[in-house]
């Protein structure tokens, strides 16, 4: 049976706005700033000046100095060249980086690589709900550590890391730290300098930008080596020539979110849903909804089979755990870190709504999640403990056909 | 994970889910269960003489192990006593496209399958725990 399709997986990636759509045409036509931002022509210098503004949008939007921005292809590439580019310029005796176990696997992949180049890496857990200790950050660096890198807001379960504590312990180290900020920025107010921050990636296409552009923002002062070579854009950060569309479509997507805006209309349906969810029996939020960012919720449905809830679920567009995972049947290492058993953690759900999502949006899905789960665990009446140990009496036999 | 149209269609609408009704003389249940796979599954047949009347299925799993033991409860019901003895795994993987990774998962249903017979026959108590 095809039902109407709902889109609830913000945090993988987002439609691109209309106006942002607009904004890239406009520069990729003969009539547009198509030409080279680096050519030093007149119509080079157009483009360029495209690429300046959005720059400056973007490092407004994050409370940078636009200077410091050196755009990439995304927040993959931006922490890629944060944690192996800071690594790499560190001296040979001081490569030693503290990260945590439940990042983006663009950081963890990066830091496993740092360890195969010859550096040490110290990885520090969370707690149940999900939050990285400021103390055990601490704990963790040592007089050879070259970088600290920390997610904003994870991407599974949407909670809130104390950035803030961990930059001071930074600061008073002497350690630059670098920030995940792709589920964050749009959504929660960014202040790098304010918070203390040495470095910060960031993507568009999660907040209705296009795909394929990010950027990472460098302090004044950090030292930093470039992945790529090939020319001096950019710093010779990132040499190549500038996507002038993708860059103006990145300025346009960070001018339209606003997280004071955003945030409490993207709450309030979060809010919406988990109220309706949470009357299933047995479900559970991963996480603590005090802490979380405004666009995320992880939930745990105990007594069905993860696999078969997802594809019960196959027009509602969710993820299980990050959406680069969701073809991996294996646990997430985020929910993992946080103390859920596998059989939790594979029937763990991450909605995550956004500028398109609607009230009626959240309460069907919210309606439909709850029929297929009843439907799904009425199939299993009589199952072992160990696969329906959220098991209530009001659950009765019934029709199991969806 | 791709899932065939049959798959989709079994999972969906699961003919033979439920129980048999009724109790007594000629009904028997088999479990089988895997921890490590994530799979329970429970058959319940009722036999007229060597003839299966009837085959019910309750399974908590993937939407493989659902199909699949929608489909063995199906192509039960009016087939011989011996069925119960040995599934055409092969077939079954066929039919509904099943990956070589979940053929444990078949193997669970088989012997829950089995386990029905082997009461029938008055051996085993009709429960197999695997993992």
């Amino acid at each position: 049976m095809t039902r109407r399709p709902i889109y609830l997986d913000h945090a993988a990636t987002t439609p691109v706005d209309p106006a942002v759509a607009a904004e890239m045409m406009r520069c990729v036509g003969p009539d547009g700033p198509f030409a080279n931002p680096s050519s030093s022509h007149a119509m080079g210098r157009a483009a360029a000046r495209v690429v300046e503004r959005a720059r400056r949008v973007v490092a407004a939007r994050i409370g940078a100095d636009p200077a410091g921005l050196v755009f990439t292809s995304g927040a993959t590439e931006a922490n890629n060249l944060a944690i192996k580019g800071v690594i790499a310029a560190a001296p040979a005796d001081c490569r030693h980086l503290v990260t945590t176990r439940i990042e983006h696997k663009s950081v963890l992949d990066t830091a496993a690589a740092v360890e195969r180049d010859g550096g040490a890496v110290t990885y520090v857990g969370c707690d149940a709900a999900g939050l990285v200790s400021p103390d055990e950050i601490e704990r963790a660096i040592r007089p050879d550590t070259a970088l600290v890198s920390v997610m904003r807001v994870n991407n599974e379960t949407g909670m809130i890391q104390p950035i803030a504590a961990i930059a001071e312990i930074c600061r008073s180290r002497g350690v630059p730290l670098h920030v995940d900020a792709a589920q964050a920025a749009g959504r929660l107010p960014l202040d790098v300098r304010r918070d203390g921050l040495a470095l910060c990636s960031l993507t568009a296409h999660k907040i209705g930008g296009p795909k394929g552009v990010g950027a990472l923002w460098i302090r004044d002062g950090v030292a930093i080596a470039p992945l790529l070579h090939g020319g001096e854009q950019q710093r010779g950060l990132r040499p190549g020539t500038l996507p002038t569309h993708q860059i103006a479509g990145m300025g346009k997507a960070f001018e339209l979110a606003d997280p004071a805006e955003e945030g409490p209309r993207l709450a309030a349906l979060r809010a919406r849903l988990w109220s309706a969810l949470e009357r299933i029996d047995g479900v559970r939020l991963n996480g603590d909804p005090e802490r979380a960012a405004p666009h995320i919720l992880n939930v745990a449905f105990p007594g069905v089979d993860g696999e078969a809830l997802r594809f019960a679920l196959r027009e509602i567009a969710v993820s299980a755990g990050s959406a680069c995972m969701s073809d991996n049947p294996e646990a997430s290492h985020v929910l993992s870190a946080m103390g859920l058993t596998d059989a939790a953690a594979t029937a763990s759900i991450r909605f995550s709504v956004g500028r398109t999502t609607t009230a009626d949006d959240v309460d069907e899905a919210a309606a439909r999640v709850a029929d297929e789960v009843e439907r799904l665990r009425r199939l299993a009446l009589g199952a072992p403990a160990w696969c329906s140990a959220w098991r209530s009496a009001r659950l009765t036999d019934g029709p199991v056909f969806g | 994970m791709d899932y065939s149209a049959e798959v989709e269609r079994r999972f969906d609408s699961p003919a033979g889910a439920g129980n048999v009704a009724g109790s007594g003389p000629g009904i028997a249940i088999g479990e089988a269960e895997d921890r490590v796979l994530n799979v329970w599954v429970r058959f319940e047949v009722q036999v007229d003489g060597d003839t299966i009347r009837e085959a019910r299925f309750r399974a908590y799993g993937c939407p493989h192990t659902i199909a699949a033991a929608s489909w063995t409860a199906e192509s039960l019901r009016g087939a011989p006593v011996s069925a119960l003895e040995r599934l055409d795994i092969e077939g079954l993987q066929r039919v509904l496209n099943v990956p070589k990774e979940k053929l444990g998962k078949l193997l669970r249903i088989e012997d829950a399958v089995r386990a029905c017979g082997e009461q029938l026959s008055g051996g085993a108590s009709g429960r197999r725990v695997e993992g």
